[in-house]
């Protein structure tokens, strides 16, 4: 059993590249004046939460590792560290990403997490690196579990999950329209994205997928941008603060809020963990399930088309 | 990538970052044209509930709702709007305007820029219906 390899940790190596594509994004805007939008406040924000989830990363990934670790004792198998064994374990983990993502914003518990992501109003590449501090605390690092037991080292899928994160950074801007037509078909790409950050009706809960588009077409998630819809960026909520500290934590401050209300039963409190986001014991608030039927009930002739 | 030099790496390149956004003149606040979109950015929060009467500030860069279920506000999120009904809300004087306590986790405290005539009247406005 191998289990003293060692891969680069690729996200903290592409930081300079960040800095610099950033830079560039900037630069472009200012000068065509198109291609997104930037505001100082909200884009230091989102550089912070991203500064904030490499620290979350140094101090609690020991405990995602030294699960996956465990699991590498028990596995007998071992598919060893030739290219052919890292680019399957890089498409198994990509669908890994998926149903993580998928769950992320399915499952309150995981979208406490994960809501910090979304909580810009602007989409630029800034906005790629606005990622959680508390990953950790979903216990999503369970859904990986089947790829260690079948013997992809836990080093190279981390190693893997790293280079899936930085596919996902390009995809982040409004710079780019559509790519070629082979390139959406299979990838993720900028409009395929932006669609996944629309808080509009027929944007919500679709578009999942980390690097290749197809898990969306291929479980039913998957929506088209329209040029006739731009998306509208943000929460369905925006927030009322920039403090990173109220960005990272608002809806685990939320969920407890919730859980602990008087007067609800112990079925309530779990649901308000782990229902959908909106979900409320009395009906008052609004699912995405909803807000489509609310918006369908306003514009009946957009029933049947793209996300509805 | 060896701590002591990512570290330094993302503090400055955060500052440059900021200063460079700040510089180009990305830092100004959202502006409201006119009541129609003060309007439009109440219903981007609350789309169930249509107001009844818009207040907008003089500088354009608020607005005061009042709808069927009470009083809210517009204000700007950097270059975008946020909006919040204010029940429950501490309402103080400042230098510049008024600053409001809600307890909110997401929007905590709102400082609204108002001249001084606005920061006599809305205290008023924002508890009596019209």
């Amino acid at each position: 059993m191998t289990d003293q390899i060692t891969f680069p940790d690729v996200v903290s190596w592409a930081v300079p590249f960040f800095i610099a594509a950033i830079l560039i994004e900037v630069l472009w805007i200012a000068m065509k004046g198109k291609g997104g939008r930037y505001e100082t406040r909200d884009a230091v924000t989102s550089l912070i939460m991203g500064a904030g989830n490499v620290a979350s990363g140094l101090l609690l990934g020991f405990i995602a590792y030294g699960f996956f670790m465990v699991l590498w004792a028990l596995t007998p198998l071992d598919l060893g560290t030739s290219w052919w064994v890292i680019a399957v374990c890089f498409v198994l983990d990509d669908l890994r990403y998926y149903w993580v993502h998928r769950f992320g914003h399915r499952i309150r518990w995981v979208w406490a997490s994960h809501v910090n992501h979304h909580s810009s109003q602007h989409y630029n590449l800034t906005t790629a690196l606005r990622q959680t501090w508390t990953g950790t605390f979903t216990f999503m690092m369970i859904v990986r579990s089947p790829l260690i037991l079948l013997g992809f080292h836990p080093a190279m899928v981390l190693f893997c999950g790293g280079l899936n994160l930085i596919y996902q950074f390009w995809i982040h801007t409004e710079a780019i329209g559509k790519m070629p037509k082979w390139f959406e078909a299979v990838m993720n790409t900028p409009s395929h994205h932006r669609v996944h950050h629309g808080r509009n009706a027929r944007y919500l809960d679709a578009n999942y997928a980390g690097v290749f588009i197809v898990w969306d077409k291929l479980f039913g998630t998957y929506v088209p941008e329209l040029e006739e819809e731009k998306p509208d960026y943000g929460l369905v909520h925006n927030l009322g603060t920039f403090n990173p500290i109220r960005v990272a934590f608002h809806e685990w401050v939320g969920i407890f809020k919730d859980a602990t209300q008087p007067g609800i039963t112990w079925r309530d409190r779990l649901n308000y963990c782990v229902m959908p986001p909106g979900w409320s014991h009395d009906g008052s608030r609004d699912t995405s399930e909803e807000i489509k039927r609310k918006y369908l009930a306003h514009h009946p002739e957009k029933r049947g088309t793209p996300g509805f | 990538m060896p701590l002591h030099i990512l570290l330094p790496l993302v503090v400055l390149g955060i500052a440059g970052i900021a200063v460079l956004l700040h510089l180009i003149g990305w830092s100004k606040p959202a502006t409201l044209a006119d009541d129609a979109a003060a309007k439009r950015a109440w219903l981007e929060e609350f789309p169930d509930d249509p107001p009844k009467r818009v207040v907008l500030s003089h500088d354009h860069h608020a607005a005061l709702i009042e709808t069927e279920k009470g009083h809210g506000v517009v204000w700007p999120m950097g270059a975008d709007t946020t909006a919040r009904y204010l029940t429950d809300a501490k309402i103080s004087r400042t230098g510049k305007g008024l600053r409001i306590d809600l307890p909110d986790y997401t929007a905590p405290r709102i400082h609204l820029t108002l001249d001084a005539e606005e920061a006599n009247q809305w205290p008023s406005l924002m508890e009596h219906p019209a």
